[in-house]
């Protein structure tokens, strides 16, 4: 996949391009308002991750942009600032996702990978991942063609997985992606392992041990 | 403290004071001065008709007595002369009559004379009378009347002061609208208007300083978050660290959480008193509760009863329903003990959410106030009931907090908000 990420903050598009490289992908880097519309006007993108307020101009005008040259990809807004009128326009004028800053590196690669999913690439509503596979419309999960039964947190948990798989998650990371901000409440994120535990014996119990611990308290999901 | 008078009262009442004093002690001055006079003048005639007869007899005339008011006889030997008051009775009007008396001895063409003149004291004592109570109402309408004539003045005067008294009395810091001041032609209130003008604004001007800070801040905080943030994430996937080292950055990333949170409800905050949750939906505050229930059923922490009497609604921004439900309730959560029960009760204008607890807060009143917390537990950022607070203060709902039985309550009323 070809991503571009359009962050004035250096450090941050630096980051984010690490993360996203690693499972193969293309990242190239726009740094301000004008490389950025330099580059979606020559370059055809699967995804661009635009940050709204760039030194030289909105990021709302390139999506402006690419509305008007009709170019087909997948935008996920990240902006520091958390305004509901900001994120209604930016999701009227055809952005896919929006995402207030900070956030886990994790979280906007399984927002990604949801974009990509979306029908709007001809894309499928299906994940596949060696036995397993996840109909995202009815929200069922196949080990084998054998349908197994999740809650709904586990299931949220398998895609998450799924879409990070190879990476590091932290208990703090898992529980931000599940309960949002009250995860804030938890004093300890042990019932996190309950979750987990419950989905790798479903998981195991037809085959797919995929789940692993990492660094003693995170997980990775990883073929052996 | 000492008990509070209106000023137009308390200059009433001292005018009216000072005039009743007045007029006690000019009519007491008055009467004795008049009183004096009259003797004096009384004392004169006697004399002078004493002077009279006695003139009378040294030339041989025949002066006959008319008691009582002369009365001529001859004695044996002189005595000395004796100036008092007599009571007489008077058969005329059947009653007895004061009357102011000189008797003296003469002796003439070698006679002893004994002459004997009174003059009827009762008409200068009306007279007297007559002068006191002239006084005595010439001075209470006078002062009747400048007190009217003060108080429509003084209160013409100083309703300048007045109508600023009362602008000041609803100026708001919050509020969009600008001070408005009465000017006055006195120099004083002159200034005083200048002056009040000088400081609202300067304290307006420091408060929208202060917030925009404030604004500001939490808005470039985001950005070094989200480096810090994004650097661990490919920390703990790139590079080879050990399970310590693990943990260590994991309790960063706790931390970083925690300094999220904390900013995001400083935004909250910060966009309320901007007004910027503008929009007004009647919401089921008791459905959204049973919402949030099951959210928090999900996290598997604690027994939250909902008892709805009534459903209650309420006409504010979703968002900050939203909010109001979740800071009360997570307050809640985070301040019992676990597998401890919360409950939740909706009335029709009325919630009431209680959690158990050891003993009451030490500083109630302090509730409200940003960043106070009675424990160190640090999952709480010390914003939660403030923004409850907040929100409350903006709808005009009454927040009140005490603690009955072991419980911590919380209760919203909801009556006369807008």
């Amino acid at each position: 996949m070809k991503y571009l990420i359009a962050e004035d903050e250096i450090d941050l598009q630096q980051s984010i391009a690490q993360y996203l490289t690693r499972d193969g992908n293309i990242c190239e880097v726009a740094s301000d308002y004008h490389e950025a519309s330099d580059k979606i006007y020559i370059y055809d993108y699967d995804i661009i991750i635009l940050d709204i307020n760039l030194i030289s101009g909105s990021g709302l005008d390139i999506l402006k942009i690419l509305k008007k040259e009709k170019k087909s990809a997948g935008v996920i807004i990240i902006s520091a600032n958390n305004s509901l009128n900001d994120k209604l326009e930016g999701l009227d004028l055809g952005a896919d996702d929006y995402m207030t800053k900070p956030f886990h590196l994790a979280e906007l690669n399984s927002r990604i990978t949801a974009v990509l999913r979306r029908g709007k690439f001809g894309g499928k509503d299906l994940i596949e991942f060696h036995e397993i596979s996840i109909d995202t419309k009815s929200r069922t999960a196949y080990v084998n063609g054998k349908s197994i039964l999740l809650t709904k947190k586990e299931y949220d948990l398998l895609v998450f997985f799924i879409s990070n798989k190879g990476r590091v998650l932290s208990k703090e990371i898992i529980a931000e992606h599940l309960w949002g901000d009250h995860s804030d409440l938890l004093d300890n994120f042990d019932f996190i392992y309950v979750h987990i535990n419950n989905l790798r014996k479903k998981l195991t119990a037809e085959g797919a041990k995929y789940i692993k611990t990492a660094y003693g308290s995170g997980y990775k999901f990883i073929e052996d | 403290m000492r008990k509070k008078t209106k000023l137009i009262s308390k200059t009433s009442k001292n005018f009216l004071l000072t005039g009743l004093i007045l007029t006690i002690f000019s009519s007491i001055v008055l009467y004795f001065y008049t009183k004096n006079l009259l003797q004096e003048e009384i004392e004169e005639e006697l004399y002078s008709t004493e002077a009279r007869v006695s003139d009378a007899l040294e030339n041989h005339k025949i002066v006959y007595s008319l008691p009582p008011v002369s009365e001529i006889k001859k004695v044996k030997k002189l005595r000395p002369e004796i100036l008092k008051d007599t009571l007489i009775y008077d058969p005329s009007q059947d009653e007895m009559e004061l009357f102011r008396e000189l008797s003296t001895y003469k002796k003439i063409h070698d006679d002893y004379y004994h002459i004997t003149i009174r003059t009827l004291v009762v008409e200068s004592g009306s007279i007297l009378l007559a002068i006191v109570i002239s006084n005595i109402s010439l001075f209470v309408l006078a002062f009747i009347f400048l007190f009217y004539f003060n108080t429509a003045r003084n209160l013409k005067i100083w309703q300048p002061f007045f109508d600023n008294l009362e602008a000041m009395k609803k100026f708001s810091l919050t509020s969009k609208e600008a001070l408005l001041l009465t000017d006055s032609d006195v120099l004083e209130f002159s200034d005083l208007k200048d002056q009040i003008e000088f400081l609202t604004s300067k304290v307006k001007v420091d408060y929208e300083n202060l917030k925009q800070f404030t604004e500001n801040i939490s808005h470039e905080i985001q950005t070094p978050l989200a480096i810090i943030q994004a650097k661990i994430d490919n920390i703990i996937n790139e590079h080879a660290i050990n399970d310590l080292q693990f943990e260590q950055i994991t309790s960063i990333q706790k931390d970083l959480q925690r300094l999220k949170q904390l900013n995001k409800k400083i935004t909250t905050l910060t966009k309320i008193d901007n007004n910027q949750y503008v929009r007004m939906e009647t919401i089921s505050l008791t459905e959204l509760i049973d919402e949030k229930i099951e959210d928090y059923k999900e996290l598997d922490l604690h027994n939250i009863a909902h008892i709805s009497n009534d459903e209650l609604f309420i006409k504010m921004d979703p968002f900050l329903a939203d909010i109001l439900i979740n800071n009360l309730v997570s307050n809640a959560i985070k301040h019992s003990s676990k597998n401890s029960s919360i409950s939740i009760l909706t009335e029709k204008q009325f919630l009431k959410v209680s959690n158990s607890g050891e003993s009451s807060l030490i500083h109630p009143e302090k509730l409200h106030l940003r960043f106070y917390r009675e424990d160190t537990n640090n999952r709480s950022t010390g914003l939660g009931l403030a923004i409850v607070r907040k929100i409350c203060d903006l709808y005009g709902f009454k927040m009140s907090y005490h603690f009955e039985g072991h419980r911590h309550i919380f209760n919203i009323d909801f009556k006369n908000s807008n």
